[in-house]
């Protein structure tokens, strides 16, 4: 690529949230780099922290509970976690805008579509209300809702779930932000719907140069559109690189555990679907040594001791396991 | 919107018709003889004269026949004028009141509406003020406070305390008068050739009449019953509004708006508030018809003569027509209140606009 940009910097991020029954450990030490124009996907199964990560970027933790321990988040240069609430607001929508998982809820139902589309314009971009309009209906167009000037007077129930889902891209759209974090935008929605919205993410984000990191725990939709991949688990990166490398050469049992347990439709074995045994750890309460161990098949005493750290197996890959010269893929 | 209220008011004509029904099918349940007693003056009443009156207004006729002329009145066979029938506005003559009951029910209602009116405002405003810091500042001091308020209010009964007040505000200091007006305020009220009542409404026909002193003097006797309502149904707006905020403010739309960086104050007053408006609205159309209909306890102990007094006074003179009157208007009243109610649900809720 030509200009590799380094946009955002996440340094030993560390979440945690004191509730009652104890401390859960959400995201740890998390570590990665995004440069301009990269699709980044994080993937892992529910709970592992992957919307945490996000919220904790948007600096969205909700405290009491939630506090962030430890880390660093350097956006061009610029680490937001050091920054205030009002300074904080100034990007969030406007630098770094996010789309949730479900759109029949995160539209506010008491307010037009376009109130909502205008409100983050009218915030960040200093525009009156006419123009701020006229942004709204371009926007709506845009993502392809028809007839988008006359639509902006709709309140969301009048809009089905996909079409939430793509008012929902307009408003985070709406100021230009140079990071867009889509968490699981697609999980809710009908899979036919899914594709246009994947296929719509992709268009916009060529077409307006940004970069998008996607959580999700669909790994269909990772290996369609993203050019990087983090992989986690109980609120760690197991194994991070470029998608090709990952996917290919995956050298970290949980990795090879979830590519394995994809359906492949080309197959003419009649094999049972796999699927990894046991569960996700507790969160709550720190967890000695992998906490992948109890479940790994490739698991020896020094995983049940320490944590591997990620090591770096060539440029664009880098993993988090004591045995990962023995792992394959099958 | 507009199609959506009106569909409310035609509905509101079959509502009546069945409240009606209910109401007479209620003074049904009483004997002929029992409807008859209270109007044979001379006493001791004997059971001729009550056979005569039975007689006279058709008391033992069949029940649908009793209904009809209930409600398009009485057609006299000699004069040809009709008499009664609530469809005339006819409610019949209060033994109570000693006057029409439509009369008396229009002459006690503007105390009650008053003290409703000026409680109502300050009870939805405090509620929903008191209700929001709560729920923002959950589990900090104003909310633990605003709690236990809450259940000392509600468990504290309206008698002790309107009593308590008076002992203090009257009797000890005596700032806070009973009665709706003092005595010289009374003698300019009630002269047509100074004072205009307009509404029957002192407060109101003061500012109307431009004559401040007695709007002041309406106030200071209207502060101690106000409170005394107040306390305790501003404690039940603060509870659920402060539930509903805290419910609200755990929506995923919530986490949208602030994802978009708009400030705290934006998130809570406008994308929180107008959603965790929807129950305060129901429950305060609701309060507003209890106030309307009747604060018995209240009105009997600041000696205010509303519809609550009328109702205690009819009820244990036995006064079935005046009872029924009231218990018709307050059927009324709650039925307007209900489409009031829907009506705001329609103005917070877009959604409801559709069905």
């Amino acid at each position: 690529m030509e200009n590799r940009e380094r946009i955002l910097n996440v340094e030993n991020l560390t979440t945690r949230f004191y509730t009652e029954e104890g401390v859960v450990h959400a995201v740890e030490e998390m570590s990665y780099q995004m440069d301009k124009g990269d699709t980044l996907g994080v993937v892992g199964e529910s709970g592992c922290g992957k919307s945490v990560h996000a919220l904790s970027i948007m600096g969205l933790i909700p405290s009491p509970p939630g506090k962030i321990e430890a880390g660093k988040v350097v956006f061009f240069g610029q680490d937001l976690l050091s920054l205030n609430e009002n300074e904080m607001r100034k990007i969030r929508g406007n630098e770094i805008a996010m789309i949730f998982q479900d759109p029949m809820t995160s539209l506010n139902p008491v307010l037009t579509v376009g109130f909502q589309i205008m409100e983050a314009i009218k915030l960040h971009q200093n525009m009156g209300n006419k123009q701020a309009r006229d942004r709204a209906a371009e926007l709506l167009s845009l993502v392809g809702i028809p007839e988008a000037k006359q639509r902006l007077d709709d309140y969301p129930h009048h809009f089905s779930g996909g079409m939430r889902q793509r008012a929902m891209i307009a408003m985070a759209l709406s100021c230009n932000p140079t990071i867009l974090i889509a968490d699981e935008p697609t999980t809710s929605l009908d899979v036919t719907i899914q594709a246009q919205i994947i296929d719509l993410v992709n268009n916009l984000k060529e077409k307006l140069g940004m970069s998008v990191i996607w959580i999700t725990h669909d790994l269909g939709v990772i290996a369609r559109m993203v050019n990087r991949v983090n992989v986690m688990y109980a609120g760690r990166i197991i194994e991070k690189g470029s998608v090709n490398e990952v996917f290919d050469t995956p050298k970290n049992p949980y990795t090879v555990g979830l590519l394995g347990s994809l359906p492949n439709p080309e197959a003419t074995s009649k094999r049972r679907l796999y699927s990894i045994a046991g569960e996700p750890p507790d969160l709550i309460g720190k967890i000695q040594g992998c906490p992948f161990a109890n479940r790994c098949t490739f698991v020896i005493d020094r995983c049940l001791q320490e944590m591997p750290p990620l090591e770096k197996l060539n440029e664009n890959h880098e993993v988090a396991c004591w045995e990962s010269e023995k792992v394959e893929k099958f | 919107m507009t199609a959506y209220i009106l569909r409310r008011l035609l509905i509101l004509p079959v509502i009546m018709f069945g409240v009606t029904i209910l109401i007479f099918a209620m003074l049904m349940l009483l004997d002929p003889i029992e409807r008859a007693t209270l109007y044979v003056s001379d006493v001791p009443r004997t059971a001729t004269a009550v056979q005569k009156i039975i007689e006279k207004y058709g008391l033992n006729e069949p029940i649908p026949k009793q209904y009809i002329r209930w409600l398009v009145g009485n057609k006299d066979e000699v004069t040809g004028e009709i008499e009664g029938g609530i469809l005339r506005g006819e409610l019949g003559w209060s033994h109570t009141a000693q006057m029409p009951v439509t009369e008396a029910i229009m002459t006690k209602l503007p105390v009650t509406l008053e003290l409703a009116l000026w409680s109502i405002g300050p009870i939805m405003a405090s509620g929903i003020y008191v209700g929001i810091q709560a729920a923002v500042n959950h589990n900090k001091f104003i909310d633990q406070f605003s709690r236990v308020f809450a259940v000392v209010a509600w468990s504290f009964p309206t008698f002790v305390f309107a009593l308590l007040m008076l002992m203090i505000f009257y009797s000890g200091l005596d700032w806070l008068p009973p009665e709706s007006l003092s005595q010289w305020a009374k003698n300019i009220v009630w002269d047509p050739t100074v004072f205009t009542q307009y509404t029957k409404i002192n407060t109101v026909d003061a500012i109307l009449n431009w004559r401040w002193d007695v709007f002041l003097d309406a106030v200071k006797h209207l502060i101690l019953p106000v409170f005394g309502l107040s306390y305790l149904i501003f404690a039940q707006v603060m509870r659920v509004m402060r539930s509903s905020m805290l419910e609200t403010l755990r929506e995923d739309y919530i986490k949208t708006a602030r994802s978009k960086g708009l400030s705290e104050r934006v998130v809570r007053n406008l994308h929180a508030r107008k959603n965790a408006m929807l129950p305060v609205v129901t429950i305060g159309g609701l309060l507003f018809i209890g106030l309307l209909t009747g604060v018995v306890i209240t009105e009997t102990i600041y000696n205010l003569h509303g519809l609550g007094r009328l109702f205690v006074n009819s009820a244990a003179a036995f006064d079935v027509v005046t009872l029924l009157g009231l218990v018709l208007f307050s059927s009324f009243v709650m039925v307007g209140g209900n489409l009031l109610v829907d009506v705001l649900y329609g103005f917070f809720d877009p959604r409801v606009r559709l069905s």
